[in-house]
Formats: structure tokens, C-alpha cells, sequence
């Protein structure tokens, strides 16, 4: 069904002017340490499969043929949506999201990947702009959404939920080219855990790298 | 308080303001005094902008500290100048006033904007200075603590030197006298304004000078000499925080120069791999996060290390902020004392002059 909305909907921003801007507190809490919860969450084989699916069914070349049904997607099709399968599967491979939020940020720490930051100056939120891209972030009412835009039109988008009882986190991310005919989408559900309080306390220093101590930390 | 009585009051509190002999010997008068101010960080207001200049306001606090410092001692070691003392604030009324904004600081060039002004009022310069790494100097990782932009610095000096060549002894000299009757003026405006005046272009001119005997002058003079001793002693901090933090921020600015070429080889690595793949391949568009994803694993080095050096560098500024806020809260209530001390004593020997004659 998502895949059908977002392949007929006519193309409208992920994050427009009115998500950027928040009044007042952030609208939900996604700060803690989350763990994959491997039991739930999409198989990436299962979602390459839905794909084929629908592009055999909405094919441009049904056009082109007098045999009645489905029709097999091109092959060039098929070589650019794997490519983004992968590499969703790529970015959404982290087990563990350690995410940190204040009155003006959030930050999504993953291993192997660079952080997502969400920085809002005076409630409007700044999105990060580089040579190599752009990211943008925004609230969708109680969804955080990140948005990446690379060159040739490949994007990048998570969407962030927590549930009511702030115990679990699913992050919807699609990865979106202008090669691929559709985007892939992958759905990732995370559990909050407790990270046990730290026998020392550590702070990290230039000359003296990680400094730890039982008890206070002086320098 | 009779008059007798605010007579006596105002003789003993003076003595103990007094304590401190006036110097007697004779001045170069080209060895100028010169006072640097605490640089301004540079840092936008606007908090959104920090992260795209790669900005990190606490450091660049402390490299506001620092780096006046080194100045100071490159003009020390100059043996031109007179007393060269780094300051919290400007200070209007010295004989040379240096202050200064940091443009740009990373790993590989240092750009400062420097304004030296006399105690007339004229300026001498206002101009951009910048070194790189590649000028003279040692390199960030040789493990010496002297400053890889000595060439900055000398070259801040050597336009202050020629600046001051274009004064012959007697406007040297008028300097210093000017820079006393400032100091005075503001101390006691009853009794020193009437010395000064500002011409057209705003700058100070001697309508007349005090007569040497006059003892309100010898008083201001006392009274200035106890406060450069409490400059002195906040310079002090500042050469113990230099000493403190020098190998520390040395380490700093070798992982920024370190960060400046990863951009680089990012930039480069980025431009090799353009076009390598065929576009739509799991390659390419690998290719294109990739080539984000590391230029935001360098972003977020440099914040992580930038915290690294406020944990370790904050506690010593913090206490030294403290130790000279003391010092500073110290003079500005003896100066409000002297102030008021110097007014009444003023009205008391005017009130004594004109009975006597």
C-alpha cells in the first residue's frame, strides 16, 4: 500500500516549511539506548519480492504486449531498486541507536554511520549542507523525520516513532533515487534498554584521552 | 564632617592610598607602555551559523585568552616597548592600546584583526594579519610550545614598530603625558579635565600640562602604579594559563590541521570516484552516501574532539576566571574609592587655596 501511494502521489517535499518549525518543547522523546528487536521489523528479500510485484502490475511495457497479466519488470528496473535495497539494508543495519535529544537537539549515534543530527535554533529547525549533500530534519506531528539529499537525486528518509509508553522506536527509512522507478522502504523496530551505570566516570580529554575515575574527575 | 575634620579623614585615608613611591627616574620615551586587550572570539551570535564555520565558541573563548598572550610575548622579546600587559578590558587611556578579533583559527592558518590606537586617540593600524602553517615558524607537531604563526605575530609587531617610527621624541613623549592626564581626567574630572581637549578628528590634545609639583598628579601617578600592580598580577594569570593549556591547545590545533586535510582527502576522494560506477549501480549511489557519510564522520570528530579540549582546558580557565574576576572586583571598588578620595581632596585644596590667598 505505501509503495502505490508513494509511487502515485504527485511529488511533494518529505519535510516542508511547517515541519521545520516547532513552538515550544520537542513533540516527542526518543532520548535512551534502543536495541534491535530482531522479531519484528522487514525482510529485505520479502520487500524486493513486494516490489517485483508491483512493477509487474504497473509495468510500462504491459503496454507493449498482447499476453493478458503480470509482466516481468526490466532487468535495468530490478539492477537499480536492488541497489537501493541494499543499500537500506546497508543503513539500517546498526543494533544499537543511542540517541541523545535536549531542548534544541537530537542526535542519533549509530555504529558505522555517521550520526543524524536535528538541531532547531529558535524553533526552526537548520539543516546541515555540505558538497556532498543536504540533510534536513522535521517533525511530522509526533514522528521525527530526517531527510538526506544526495546527488542524483538519491535521498535518504527515516521516520522516527515512539510508542506511547516510550518503550519502543520503529524507524521507517526509504532510500529514493531518480534511477529507481520506486523507492525502497524498510521498517526497523528498536527496544529501549537500560545501559548499566558505568563503574567509573570517564571523560575524554586531548592529551590525556579517555580519563577515567571512581570518583570525581579532577584534572 | 567639619572641614577641619574631612581634612584630617581625607589625610590619612590618602596616605594609605600613598604607599607606593612615585618614579622619579626618566623614561625612553620611545619604550611606550603597551596594553592588549583580551581578543574578541569572533563568534556569530547567531548559534545556527556555528557548525557551518566550524566554530566552536568555547575554544575560540579560550584562544581569545591565549593568543594575546603570545603577542605580548613576541613584543617582549622585541625589547622595544615598555611595559606590555595583557587586560580583560580596553583600556582607553593607555599610551598604545591593542585590541584585536580572531577571524579565522584552524589547524592550518590563523587570520586575527588587529587595531592599535595611542593614547591620543590616533590610529596606527587596523588591519588583518594571517599566517599558515607552511610560513615560519615550527610545525604543529614538532612537540614545541612556541606558536606555528610566530610570523603572524611578528608581523603584528613589526607594524606596530614601524607605526611608532613615524613619531619623533617629542610626540612620544606627548603620548605618555596624555596617557596620564586620560587616566588622571577619568580618576578626577574635577580636577584634570581642564587639561585635555578633543580636536575635529575626536583626538585628544594638551590644552596645558599640570605643573610638575602639583601633588594631585603625584596621587594619580601613585595611584595608577598601584593598579598596574594588580594588572600585572591578572597579566600573570594569563602567562599561567598560557603555560597551563599551551601543550594542550598545541594538540588541539594539530587535530584541527589534521581535520583540515581529512576534508581534503575527502574532497579528493570524492572527485576520484565521480564517475567510476554506472549510474543507478549499488556502487554510484553507495558512492554518494559514502562520500557524505565521511564528511560527516570528520564534522563530528572535530565537535568530539572539541569537547575533548573543553574538559580538559575548562577547569583551568574557570579558576582562572574566577581568580581575576576577584582581582578585578577588588579594583573596581578601590578605584570608585580613589575616585571619590581624589574629588574631595580636590575640593579640599581648592577650598585651602582660596582661603589662603
Amino acid at each position: 500500500m505505501c509503495l502505490v501511494m508513494v509511487a502515485c502521489t504527485p511529488a511533494k517535499p518529505v519535510i516542508d516549511e511547517q515541519m521545520m518549525r516547532i513552538d515550544g518543547e520537542m513533540p516527542a522523546d526518543f532520548s535512551g539506548s534502543w536495541e534491535r528487536d530482531y522479531s519484528r521489523g522487514d525482510d529485505v528479500n520479502q520487500v524486493l519480492r513486494d516490489i517485483y510485484y508491483y512493477l509487474s502490475r504497473t509495468s510500462a511495457d504491459r503496454a507493449y504486449t498482447t499476453r493478458p497479466g503480470p509482466v516481468r519488470p526490466s532487468s535495468r528496473d530490478m539492477q537499480s531498486i536492488s541497489a537501493l535495497a541494499r543499500l537500506a539494508e546497508l543503513i539500517t543495519r546498526p543494533q544499537v541507536l543511542t540517541i541523545s535529544q535536549n531542548d534544541q537537539e537530537i542526535t542519533v549515534d549509530r555504529k558505522d554511520d555517521f550520526s543524524l543530527l536535528c538541531a532547531f535554533y529558535d524553533g526552526i529547525a537548520k539543516g546541515t549542507e555540505s558538497d556532498y549533500g543536504t540533510e534536513i530534519c522535521g517533525w511530522d506531528g509526533a514522528q521525527l523525520v530526517s531527510h538526506l539529499i544526495l546527488p542524483d537525486g538519491l535521498q535518504v528518509t527515516h521516520r522516527f516513532t515512539v510508542s506511547a509508553d516510550q518503550q519502543q522506536l520503529r524507524v521507517v527509512t526509504t532510500v529514493a533515487s531518480n534511477t529507481a522507478r520506486v523507492p525502497v522502504t524498510l521498517i526497523r523496530f528498536y527496544r529501549k534498554f537500560e545501559r548499566l551505570p558505568p563503574d567509573f566516570n570517564c571523560i575524554e580529554t586531548l592529551s590525556m584521552k579517555r580519563v577515567c575515575s571512581t570518583g570525581e574527575i579532577g584534572l | 564632617m567639619t572641614f577641619g575634620a574631612r581634612l584630617l579623614l581625607l589625610a590619612v585615608m590618602s596616605g594609605s592610598l600613598l604607599q607606593y613611591p612615585a618614579t622619579g627616574h626618566a623614561r625612553d620615551v620611545t619604550a611606550l607602555n603597551v596594553s592588549i586587550a583580551v581578543f574578541d572570539p569572533g563568534v556569530p551570535e547567531n548559534r545556527s551559523l556555528h557548525r557551518d564555520l566550524q566554530i566552536f565558541p568555547r575554544i575560540r573563548e579560550v584562544e581569545a585568552k591565549f593568543l594575546p598572550f603570545v603577542l605580548r610575548e613576541t613584543l617582549v622579546e622585541s625589547g622595544e616597548w615598555g611595559a606590555v600587559r595583557v587586560v580583560t578590558e580596553p583600556d582607553d587611556a593607555a599610551e598604545v592600546a591593542i585590541s584585536g578579533s580572531i577571524v579565522h583559527s584552524d589547524g592550518e592558518r590563523l587570520e586575527l584583526r588587529v587595531r592599535a590606537v595611542d593614547a591620543t586617540g590616533r590610529l596606527w593600524f587596523d588591519r588583518s594579519f594571517s599566517a599558515s602553517l607552511s610560513d615560519d615558524g615550527p610545525p604543529a607537531d614538532s612537540g614545541e610550545t612556541g606558536s606555528p604563526y610566530q610570523a603572524l605575530y611578528d608581523a603584528i609587531a613589526k607594524a606596530l614598530l614601524e607605526a611608532r617610527q613615524q613619531f619623533d621624541d617629542r610626540a612620544l613623549g606627548r603620548i605618555t603625558e596624555i596617557s596620564l592626564l586620560r587616566y588622571a581626567a577619568e580618576l578626577s574630572p574635577s580636577a584634570f579635565g581642564q587639561y585635555l581637549a578633543e580636536d575635529e578628528q575626536g583626538r585628544y590634545v594638551l590644552r596645558r600640562l599640570p605643573a610638575r609639583s602639583d601633588p594631585m598628579l603625584d596621587r594619580v601617578e601613585r595611584i595608577r602604579l598601584t593598579e598596574y600592580v594588580i594588572t600585572d598580577t591578572v597579566d600573570a594569570k594569563f602567562r599561567e594559563l598560557h603555560g597551563e593549556i599551551a601543550s594542550t591547545y598545541a594538540l588541539w590545533r594539530e587535530y584541527r590541521r589534521k581535520s583540515v586535510e581529512y576534508d581534503r582527502q575527502n574532497a579528493e576522494r570524492a572527485q576520484e570516484s565521480g564517475s567510476a560506477a554506472p549510474r543507478g549501480s549499488y556502487e554510484a549511489i553507495k558512492t554518494r552516501y559514502d562520500n557524505y557519510k565521511w564528511d560527516r564522520v570528520t564534522a563530528q570528530e572535530r565537535d568530539r574532539l572539541a569537547i575533548a579540549f573543553n574538559n580538559e582546558v575548562g577547569p583551568v580557565v574557570e579558576a582562572m576566571e574566577a581568580r581575576i574576576a576577584e582581582l578585578e572586583t577588588w579594583v573596581d571598588e578601590k578605584y570608585a574609592e580613589w575616585h571619590r578620595l581624589l574629588e574631595e581632596l580636590f575640593d579640599v585644596e581648592t577650598e585651602l587655596n582660596r582661603a589662603s590667598s
